[in-house]
């Protein structure tokens, strides 16, 4: 914290110490008659200028994100072994809510059953465990995500279609969130594929007990908030159906489905 | 007591200034792999590209001038 402030404040002296050398050079020269010293004063003063302009945004150092993340995956997933839920995360389109803000994934207690309607989903949707059917219902890891993002493009994604999200998303991910060098998006009858590289936001859910039982740990915050992205662009439930990372964990492929109501 | 530089000594500036901008904006351009290095690159490119601009107004008002000029 002390060194964080100390840098801080170094660095604002060197501004202010580039644009007062700066004005005091341009002064000198006019009284002076110095093009030498009018050139050194300009320089200085717009380098400063420019500095204190393009200076370092606020950060937050990775490793304090993953910490603080680390304990939710494994909150969840442990509710989700606990009470034996051995459903696959789908993620539910604002249909689904009566609120349409609301971003929720469902798992469902069997492994196989049957999509709830979403009169089932609006009647409870404020509870955590379904009854009927037998689910859980849950805010994903990345439905904050989904909103900055959204926020960030200054969109809702219920307006969008996927195309807009294939011309967009790229921006997003490399220029506006500097998180990724290539953001692909390649959507092919049901299956979209997603294909990041060089992924600056290694999930923490690799530290974490990957069992296959363990479906929801899987999903990072990033890999969730693309779903929901998705389950509101395309109005249908998505689920992540497969998920693949390089040896360094920096160029993912992740395939979505997008799953009809009749299924 | 007068501002010993001229319209052109601050082109000249501007052309220097620009080019390091604009090199420096490209070489840390996240399109390139450098999404570790934590300035705001779009505030950095904003810079660049305005500054260029100046420049290049600078050279038009010269232009404008040798035109007109007789």
């Amino acid at each position: 914290m002390g060194k964080n402030h100390m840098r801080t404040n170094s660095a604002k002296l060197v501004y202010s110490t580039l644009i007062t050398t700066g004005a005091a050079a341009i002064a000198l020269s006019i009284i002076f008659t110095s093009s030498i010293l009018a050139f050194i004063g300009l320089g200085l003063l717009f380098w400063g200028i420019i500095f204190t302009y393009i200076r370092t945004e606020e950060y937050t150092k990775k490793s304090l994100l993953d910490a603080t993340l680390t304990s939710q995956i494994t909150t969840c997933n442990q509710i989700a072994q606990e009470l034996d839920y051995k459903g696959t995360p789908i993620y539910l389109p604002p249909k689904y809510f009566k609120d349409t803000k609301t971003l929720k994934a469902y798992i469902t207690k069997q492994k196989e059953t049957k999509l709830p309607t979403p009169e089932q989903i609006q009647a409870q949707e404020h509870q955590t465990f379904l009854k009927n059917p037998p689910a859980l219902l849950l805010t994903p890891l990345g439905a904050e995500l989904t909103k900055l993002f959204e926020k960030i493009l200054d969109t809702d994604f219920t307006r969008t279609n996927i195309n807009y999200l294939q011309q967009k998303m790229p921006k997003l991910f490399i220029q506006d969130l500097e998180i990724a060098q290539n953001f692909e998006i390649e959507p092919e009858n049901d299956i979209i594929h997603v294909k990041i590289q060089n992924f600056q936001y290694i999930t923490p859910s690799k530290e974490l007990d990957l069992s296959p039982s363990n479906s929801f740990a899987l999903d990072s915050p990033f890999t969730s908030a693309i779903a929901s992205a998705l389950a509101k662009t395309t109005g249908k439930p998505v689920v992540i159906e497969k998920q693949q990372a390089s040896q360094d964990g920096k160029d993912l492929t992740i395939d979505y489905r997008t799953l009809d109501e009749e299924a | 007591m007068m501002f010993p530089l001229n319209f052109w000594d601050i082109s000249l500036l501007l052309a220097v200034t620009a080019i390091i901008l604009l090199i420096t904006s490209e070489l840390l351009s996240t399109h390139y792999g450098k999404v570790n290095i934590i300035i705001n690159k779009n505030r950095l490119k904003n810079t660049a590209i305005t500054t260029s601009i100046l420049f290049l107004t600078t050279v038009a008002i010269r232009i404008i001038n040798l035109l007109i000029a007789p």
